[in-house]
């Protein structure tokens, strides 16, 4: 269905030229600046990673908190574990060098 | 028996991981080796444990099952895992980085394992799958700087998130069918015949994603680069650890789950087996590299494990337990010898393997001894593990296939004595002094040695124990 859906639309649209802009990616904004293959810092992917470690532990502890009294003393101390993991994992980012920005 | 003691075996691997990477960060650069020692002792020390309570039996929670078959792939796990630290003191320490955190991928990718031996529920054996390949992905990296480290890792991390994602869609199509993801409440539903054609795409999905574990044809095309490109210790660890990993995991969903549906998915496994049988021996024949020929013959061997499968009964199970026990001690013997070999002259080639039995006769020997052992040579532990492994297929009226499958051996022999003619009947290059084995290497190589002489001659202990393990996960 999908593929026979392409094809009509493929065959059935008017085929035009583009022209002129029409041909440039869509973008809203500034035009952009020469040429876009730039490589970027490997610095912006270790902070990527760090960024998601806290990410994932909000994500985690967002329903424990709302839960807290239900859960109770188990989930609790599992939290702790889980925040121990995840302390451990940024210790070992910051002695490595990983929050200095290069 | 409470929980605690149920779980002993992984909480502990988990203390040892995460201990080792704390330690590593506290030890100063330079003196590091002692992570190593202490890695090994733990092990050690863990496999104590779980050889100990081999026998329990019990429920953790619905999606966590112990019991015999589950703590049979520990031990091997575990053993792998020894042997692997004891073999990369020597290597790692000259690599000169990244030694603390090492020994704790090691031990976090066998907790992984551990997880999918036991997993009775398939997001649990998904979470096991994920914490072993990840650990893998960055061990397959360890040598800095070096292009081909570099290749075996980005193949092993886009091919196993491709193959991660195969399963995943095989898990969920699963669950989509039967409305659970407890392998026990999945075997009700198709025991009361409700497999939907659904169901059995999802098979297909499975299947695909355990083979690509198992680095079974045609799902072996990442094998021979990345084991050529990571350190020799991670290779030995990933051509026997994750294999075994994964055939436990298969057995569990596909004899337990799915095992009602078993006439759907039993001439699949039957062209794997031929294929991977095949091929593999055959693509052996002409290579160079070392790990190159071990890992089509590593290849070959998920096609002799998977004989097992096909047979589709206790023996086929037991045979599996058996032949991937030795396969591990046979497999590690030959990547130990490879690993100090590359130590001491740099080189994986097999032509640089040159009168290696003058220059260290020992090394020389385990390396015979390994590969006659794959090759199955009574009166070594292989000939034993193969004759079940053929057994179970022929007690099925397969005897074509074990036909098959002995034609195939004798071609593996041939390779694997290219390997052994180089190294007694070649000259070592002038100028080359003999090998020192450190003495840790020495007494594994010994240990290895022993195990496949020892279940070679007398294998009653072992195959009583791996056919009661089966007897119980499997009737």
């Amino acid at each position: 269905m999908a593929w026979a859906a392409l094809a009509v639309n493929w065959l059935l649209r008017p085929k035009r030229p583009q022209v002129g802009d029409q041909r440039e990616t869509y973008e809203c904004g500034l035009k952009t600046q020469g040429p876009t293959w730039v490589q970027f810092r490997i610095g912006y992917f270790l902070y990527a990673l760090i960024f998601l470690l806290f990410d994932v532990e909000t994500i985690f502890l967002y329903p424990w908190a709302v839960k807290f009294q239900v859960l109770g003393l188990f989930a609790f101390i599992e939290m702790l574990i889980f925040i121990g993991i995840l302390i451990l994992g940024l210790w070992y980012a910051w002695k490595e060098g990983g929050l200095e920005w290069l | 028996m409470p929980v605690w003691e149920l779980l002993s075996v992984e909480l502990l691997t988990a203390f040892l991981g995460l201990g080792l990477l704390v330690l590593g960060l506290l030890v100063p650069k330079g003196q590091k080796r002692g992570l190593g020692y202490l890695a090994a002792l733990g092990l050690v020390g863990i496999a104590a444990l779980a050889f100990a309570l081999r026998e329990a039996q019990g429920v953790v929670w619905e999606g966590y099952i112990i019991d015999p078959f589950g703590t049979y792939f520990k031990l091997l796990f575990l053993f792998a895992a020894i042997l692997t630290c004891v073999s990369s003191f020597e290597y790692i320490g000259r690599l000169g980085n990244g030694e603390g955190e090492y020994y704790a991928l090691i031990i976090l990718s066998t907790l992984g394992m551990m997880i999918l031996a036991s997993a009775g529920e398939l997001i649990t054996l998904y979470l096991g799958l994920e914490l072993m390949t990840i650990s893998f992905c960055i061990l397959a990296t360890y040598r800095r700087g070096d292009m081909k480290s570099a290749e075996a890792g980005i193949k092993y991390i886009i091919l196993g998130a491709l193959s991660s994602a195969i399963l995943l869609y095989g898990l969920s199509l699963l669950y989509g069918s039967t409305g659970s993801t407890l392998i026990k409440d999945i075997s009700l539903v198709v025991n009361s015949g409700g497999v939907t054609p659904l169901m059995v795409v999802g098979m297909i999905f499975l299947l695909g994603g355990f083979a690509f574990k198992m680095a079974a044809v045609p799902f072996h095309m990442w094998a021979p680069d990345v084991y050529e490109g990571a350190p020799t210790p991670v290779t030995a660890f990933l051509s026997v650890a994750s294999k075994a990993a994964a055939f436990a995991a298969f057995l569990r969903v596909f004899f337990v789950a799915l095992g009602d549906s078993h006439p759907l998915w039993a001439e699949v496994i039957v062209a794997l087996t031929i294929l991977s049988v095949v091929v593999g021996n055959l693509v052996a024949i002409p290579q160079k590299n070392i790990k190159r020929l071990l890992a089509y013959s590593s290849i070959s061997q998920a096609g002799y494990l998977l004989l097992g499968i096909v047979a589709f009964s206790t023996l086929g199970v037991g045979a599996i337990l058996y032949h991937s026990m030795l396969y591990v001690f046979a497999n590690m013997g030959a990547f130990m010898v490879a690993t100090v070999f590359y130590n001491a002259d740099k080189s994986d080639e097999i032509q640089d393997y040159a009168g290696l039995a003058r220059r260290s006769p020992l090394l020389a020997a385990v390396m015979l001894f390994s590969l006659l052992s794959l090759a199955g040579i009574p009166p070594l532990a292989g000939f034993v593990s193969k004759f079940y492994l053929f057994m179970a297929v022929i007690d099925q009226g397969y005897i074509w296939l074990a036909i098959l499958a002995v034609l195939m051996s004798m071609v593996s022999v041939y390779y694997y004595l290219q390997v052994v003619k180089v190294m007694y009947l070649g000259d070592p290059p002038p100028g080359r002094p003999a090998i020192e084995v450190p003495l840790g290497v020495q007494i594994a190589l010994a240990c290895s040695l022993a195990v496949l002489f020892l279940f070679g001659i007398y294998p009653t202990p072992l195959t009583n124990y791996a056919f009661s393990s089966a007897a119980a996960f499997f009737h």
